[in-house]
């Protein structure tokens, strides 16, 4: 009941956005379709925690713990950058960069990609999850491209293209998966609940081989380097929003299918091979990141690299394993989710504000606008990784995680390239927020719903890094003891 | 035998698209290779009688053979793309590359897979050769078209991978892929017409704006 609510409100909303024509009431509407989405996925959080119980529903969605994990994560991060819309489209149009009717199809595009990103975790068939991803990609890569100049073109283009390849050969996975529940646990169906059971008699040489081509395959739309080309481009010339949902949600929900995925491998092949593959592609993507990171100079490209870096750390604990090292992943992915949501909405105002990407050309941006400014310089230091945000909270969890498993080499390599990543990270963002700002520029004003949308986010970003709620420690841990299959 | 000339239908196919250097004879010989997945599908549906076999054969009809090749003339039509590929691999080495992998493609089968019957695996083969063959078609043309038409092989590919092994994904499954795969092909033409129209060509290496 509630989650049929739940899918309900975006598609509603985009159906509204087509018929209204006044951006501001539009974008409020919005906002509050997404508060009541939130408050909806938290009651249903607790009613499922309550009964501890996989939910089926109508046959085509089947919800557990980890689900209702993405769901919630998905629920806020859209809740926040649907606030934030509200006064950075207002202000887009009041600078005639995108026209009224443009307003409308931003928000009718927003409710479609939300919808779709809501539904990959709930759908039972893994052969549907597959199409909602690539979904996912086809929708918002018209909000990459949305302000159709020769950049975010560019990006748009290489996006569909990379992602609908690496798409493919995730396709070649699930069909090496079906193969072998057809013939070797004679299963033909490819929902998930129904391949679980038959999950034991897998012939592990072909889910080994089918496991590598849904790494590479899903891995590349969820930023694994070496397939992570399109993400800088794609992350850095969306809309602001849209690049918070891209980097905070995006990547994790395919993720999440990668995650399915092991779980049915788990019973043949146990999870030390796809443990093996989670800390190759995450050492990868840490050691890639770190790289580009300290040369960087687009603010937006900078926060997208980091994002691979960020898959990376999630990368590498998911491989850490039995001891925490799942727990500890996931409760980054939810850090992350929300702490990069908070620097693209930061960044999106300094953009908009100095009127370039470059972050040599941005001084003082505390003076120019004291809130987006001081959010900034402190996210900054949250998403690097310090006390007392959240993310420093999960990170020393994932490297005691893994010193505990005994992997001390990998543990040591991620801990210099988080290091690296700090470093470039503080440095970028400290030459912008501090000084004085430029001669020529008056103070910004800042509007309520970006304040609001910042706070909001922040409250996770604090809040987390000093307690974790009871609620969220079972959500997590029922997750962790799903995937290992215990 | 009506088998064997299928699938060296799609293997040739296949090559063609290698070394083909103009976009029209591309598309051409896309629709071709569409054409013995109907043919391939149909043998099927005759074999095994199922309904659904048979809505399958049609929509591969519909989409494969009308709609996707009708949609890549009209954009050609319409933007007057140059005809000429400019290979950055040239048609022989091309040609040997396509050879190579398509060996490399036995070899996988035969280690990996382990089919009762010799014909499931040739075509398991067959397919695992097309979707290399697309995938490099791919990345060797930096023509938005050839991008494109590389990864319709690779689905051809994919489409022939899931009837070699399992005898086809259930029904619906197929038919939504059909319609992601529709989509795709909508999409990808507003994407080709607003990079013409601001880049004024469709040659993708020439984008450079993005780096680092």
């Amino acid at each position: 009941m509630l989650i049929g609510a739940m899918l309900l409100i975006p598609f509603v909303l985009s159906i509204f956005s087509l018929v209204i024509r006044k951006e501001r009431a539009l974008g409020i509407t919005n906002a509050f379709g997404y508060g009541s989405l939130l408050v909806i996925c938290v009651l249903f959080t607790n009613n499922f925690l309550a009964r501890q119980h996989p939910l089926s529903l109508w046959g085509w969605l089947y919800i557990d713990s980890l689900s209702v994990f993405f769901m919630l994560t998905t629920a806020v991060v859209a809740f926040a950058a649907s606030v934030y819309s509200i006064s950075y489209i207002r202000s887009e149009t009041e600078e005639n960069k995108i026209s009224i009717h443009k307003a409308g199809a931003y928000f009718h595009l927003f409710n479609l990609f939300c919808f779709t990103m809501l539904l990959v975790p709930l759908l039972n068939n893994l052969a549907l999850v597959w199409i909602a991803i690539e979904m996912t990609t086809l929708v918002s890569a018209f909000l990459v491209g949305f302000h159709n100049v020769k950049e975010s073109i560019e990006a748009a283009w290489k996006y569909i293209i990379i992602c609908s390849v690496g798409i493919t050969f995730a396709l070649l996975g699930v069909i090496f998966f079906y193969y072998t529940s057809s013939t070797h646990a004679g299963i033909k169906s490819l929902e998930w609940v129904k391949m679980l059971e038959g999950a034991r008699f897998f012939e592990p040489k072909i889910v080994k081989i089918a496991l590598l081509f849904i790494f590479v395959g899903y891995g590349t739309k969820a930023g694994f380097a070496p397939m992570h080309n399109w993400l800088p481009d794609a992350h850095s010339q969306a809309l602001s929003p849209i690049s918070g949902l891209l980097s905070g949600v995006l990547l994790k929900i395919s993720l999440y299918a990668i995650l399915r995925f092991v779980m049915l491998a788990n019973l043949s092949v146990g999870y030390a091979f796809s443990a093996k593959l989670f800390v190759l592609f995450g050492l990868c993507s840490l050691g890639v990141a770190a790289g580009f990171i300290l040369v960087q100079k687009d603010l937006k490209r900078l926060l997208a690299y980091h994002s691979v870096e960020h898959m990376g750390v999630i990368s590498v604990g998911l491989g850490f394993g039995a001891l925490g090292g799942i727990y500890a992943a996931l409760f980054h992915v939810f850090n992350h989710a929300v702490t990069k949501a908070f620097m693209f909405f930061c960044a999106g105002n300094a953009v908009r504000a100095y009127r370039t990407n470059n972050m040599n050309k941005m001084q003082g941006m505390i003076q120019l606008m004291p809130f987006a400014g001081i959010a900034i310089f402190l996210g900054a230091f949250a998403l690097g990784g310090l006390p007392p945000f959240s993310i420093f909270m999960s990170e020393v969890l994932i490297l005691i995680a893994g010193f505990v498993s005994k992997q001390y080499l990998v543990s040591a390599l991620m801990f210099i390239f988080l290091a690296i990543a700090f470093a470039g990270l503080v440095h970028h963002i400290s030459k912008i927020a501090l000084g004085s700002k430029p001669q020529s520029m008056p103070r910004q004003k800042e509007t309520l719903s970006i304040k609001f949308a910042l706070l909001f986010l922040g409250i996770f970003i604090l809040g987390l890094g000093l307690k974790i709620p009871n609620l969220f420690f079972i959500l997590l841990s029922s997750c962790q003891k799903l995937i290992l299959g215990q | 035998m009506a088998l064997a000339f299928l699938l060296s239908g799609f293997l040739i196919t296949a090559f063609l698209m290698t070394i083909a250097k103009r976009i029209t004879a591309l598309i051409r010989t896309f629709r071709l290779q569409s054409i013995f997945l109907f043919l391939y599908t149909l043998a099927m549906a005759i074999t095994g009688k199922h309904i659904e076999l048979f809505i399958i054969c049609v929509s591969i009809l519909i989409l494969k053979v009308g709609i996707i090749p009708y949609v890549l003339t009209r954009i050609v039509r319409r933007i007057n793309v140059e005809e000429n590929l400019e290979l950055a691999v040239n048609p022989q080495l091309s040609l040997i590359v396509a050879l190579l992998l398509t060996y490399l493609s036995y070899i996988f089968t035969h280690r990996i897979m382990s089919f009762s019957e010799s014909m499931g695996s040739t075509v398991f083969a067959v397919s695992i050769a097309m979707i290399c063959i697309g995938f490099f078609i791919m990345v060797s043309r930096m023509k938005a078209l050839s991008q494109v038409l590389g990864l319709l092989t690779m689905e051809n590919g994919i489409f022939l991978a899931a009837a070699a092994i399992t005898g086809g994904m259930p029904f619906f499954v197929e038919i939504a892929f059909f319609f992601d795969i529709f989509v795709f092909v909508i999409i990808i033409e507003i994407f080709v017409y607003r990079v013409n129209r601001l880049f004024s060509h469709i040659d993708i290496s020439k984008m450079k704006s993005l780096k680092g």
